[in-house]
């Protein structure tokens, strides 16, 4: 490579790879350091005293700091499994009546999906929060029409979770049914012309044909959803607070509460990086149940 | 078929007549919530607090956006959204393009590896580097200010991605012959090869702009409650304890509906670059 190759890539490359560096790198870094560490956050780096794993120690032990904690954990854990089991098979039948081309109507119910996409978490936790009310909202007017009795929603410990996922789900689905229509676009055509020489039904195609060749679609998706669903921060920190009896209290309202608010950054940090290590043990996880190993085809 | 069959004509015509039902009813059902968003800013104070709700507003008035601006400073919210949304849109394509553009057509040792670390931060929830940040932010002087919201987000992975996918199937051919006339890199970049890549300018553009109009964890962390650099998300979240009443229902609704509206009238335009850049690269912003 020329002299000039060299500075013209080092040129090219050097904003965005030294913002990121900086600014999300060295801040990754900084989290597994400090997570071995008492430390303010209100203080200086250098105020950080070295404390090995009690922090870990401090998050699996009978304190209120371990209890706390694994109630947030376990709150994010059921709250992702729960946005992932309604997202994805939602966004294959919302994909499967977006790309259809048999009826009309495919292309409003894309904008209409993916517009909700589009609006500030903050105003979804708003309008929910009125439209979950348990005597002004519609929603329990509307299922009060059909003869259901009124629901709690977000003001009890039991609903409170379960209401924030169905908000997160109502937002987010959008998007994963675009991804869905973009995997059904890659199955060629020809498969479910020759599955219908062998007679096969509409229902057996869409077993034996469009599920198995949207593995790869739903993997990718799987992963988002997951990652997306523990990043929930704004419906908890505007309407619950975590509560009620801290039913809604999860990772990111958590680690931010602690770390932040109570200053408490090494605390904080090794819950960041537990929150990481489950993470890569999940994303793992789902790699392996759901990667295309080639035989099935 | 049915031309062979012409029996078979009048079912199909009633199964595509319910299928396209089934569609609006759920497109209905999607909507639902921002309707009732938009028609409750529209209600007056008594309505809201109705039991059974009020559905339509009966006189319908714009008393609740008056109200918001008395209650948030409406204005300076705006513009505060407005700089931090604008700010990073801009450094982000810049810097994308300009990076993409060396990973996709540069060769270079230990090309993919970087490549590789960087699309990693791309699935890095941001509270996992949040604390250290923002000492980080601290150290440089940036907290309680807007400047703090901005600096940290000036470049990221997804953009790079999306820009490297695109770049790459730029022709080499094209590249070369400038280089021949002895055209700089970053001519050739800014004026070859951006144009050519323009739908994902669109779609990141877009992307951006909409992730950082909307992003409320990072601005609320790094302000530390310096209310007058407030963006708009936050100054919404502040309606909600201003008075927590059924009272205030068009007044959060109003607040709301406003914070809606710069990112979802761009997407209702722009949504073809949304999709198309899903498609290239199956990943969000």
């Amino acid at each position: 490579m020329t002299g000039r190759q060299t500075r013209s890539t080092i040129g090219m490359l050097a904003p965005a790879t030294g913002l990121i560096a900086i600014f999300v790198l060295v801040p990754m870094v900084l989290t597994i350091g400090l997570s071995f560490t008492q430390w303010s956050t209100q203080t200086g780096f250098e105020t950080a005293s070295f404390v090995g794993l009690a922090n870990f120690a401090d998050l699996l032990g009978p304190t209120s700091i371990g209890r706390d904690f694994r109630a947030a954990f376990g709150n994010t854990a059921i709250y992702t499994a729960l946005s992932v089991a309604l997202i994805l098979p939602l966004s294959v039948m919302l994909g499967l009546l977006v790309h259809q081309t048999f009826a009309s109507g495919g292309i409003l119910l894309r904008t209409v999906l993916f517009s909700s996409y589009m609006v500030p978490m903050i105003a979804v936790a708003l309008v929910w929060s009125k439209l979950y009310s348990p005597t002004e909202g519609p929603i329990n007017q509307m299922l009060g029409w059909v003869g259901v009795p009124p629901q709690t929603w977000l003001s009890s410990p039991r609903t409170a979770l379960v209401s924030i996922v169905i908000l997160n789900v109502w937002q987010q689905v959008g998007y994963f049914t675009v991804l869905a229509v973009a995997g059904l676009t890659q199955i060629p055509r020809s498969l479910y012309e020759a599955a219908l020489v062998d007679g096969a039904s509409a229902w057996m195609q869409f077993w034996r044909i469009t599920l198995p060749l949207l593995r790869n679609t739903l993997l990718f998706s799987a992963v988002i959803a997951v990652i997306n669903a523990v990043q929930v921060f704004e419906p908890v920190a505007l309407i619950t607070q975590g509560g009620p009896v801290n039913s809604t209290n999860v990772m990111t309202y958590h680690i931010r509460r602690v770390g932040i608010e109570r200053a408490q950054g090494g605390l904080g940090s090794a819950m960041a990086v537990t929150l990481m290590l489950s993470l890569i043990v999940v994303i793992v996880l789902l790699f392996t149940l759901l990667r295309d190993r080639g035989e099935q085809r | 078929m049915s031309a062979m069959r012409p029996y078979r004509r009048h079912p199909r015509t009633w199964r595509r007549t319910a299928l396209t039902l089934v569609i609006l009813a759920i497109a209905v059902a999607a909507a639902f919530p921002l309707v009732w968003m938009v028609l409750s800013s529209l209600k007056t104070p008594e309505e809201s607090m109705q039991v059974p709700p009020v559905w339509w507003p009966g006189s319908p008035s714009l008393d609740a956006f008056t109200e918001v601006a008395d209650v948030v400073n409406l204005g300076r919210s705006f513009v505060n959204s407005a700089f931090i949304a604008i700010v990073t849109t801009v450094a982000i394509v810049v810097t994308s393009l300009m990076a993409g553009y060396a990973f996709a057509k540069y060769r270079f040792k230990g090309r993919d590896w970087l490549f590789a670390v960087l699309i990693a931060t791309m699935f890095l929830p941001p509270i996992v580097t949040l604390i250290p940040l923002y000492r980080l932010t601290g150290y440089l002087g940036l907290n309680a200010n807007l400047l703090g919201v901005v600096v940290p987000n000036l470049a990221n992975a997804f953009g790079i991605f999306l820009m490297r996918q695109y770049i790459k199937g730029v022709p080499d051919d094209l590249i070369d012959a400038a280089r021949v006339d002895g055209a700089s890199e970053f001519l050739i970049l800014f004026k070859i090869v951006a144009p050519s890549v323009l739908p994902a300018i669109a779609a990141l553009t877009l992307f951006a702009f909409v992730y950082h109009w909307n992003s409320y964890l990072w601005p609320l962390t790094v302000l530390q409650g310096n209310t007058d650099q407030y963006p708009i998300v936050i100054s919404l979240s502040r309606l909600l304890s201003y008075n927590r009443g059924a009272m205030n229902t068009g007044l959060v609704m109003a607040g709301a509906t406003l914070a809606v509206l710069p990112p979802v009238i761009l997407f209702v335009f722009l949504q073809r670059f949304f999709v198309d850049s899903i498609v290239a690269t199956g990943v969000k912003g």
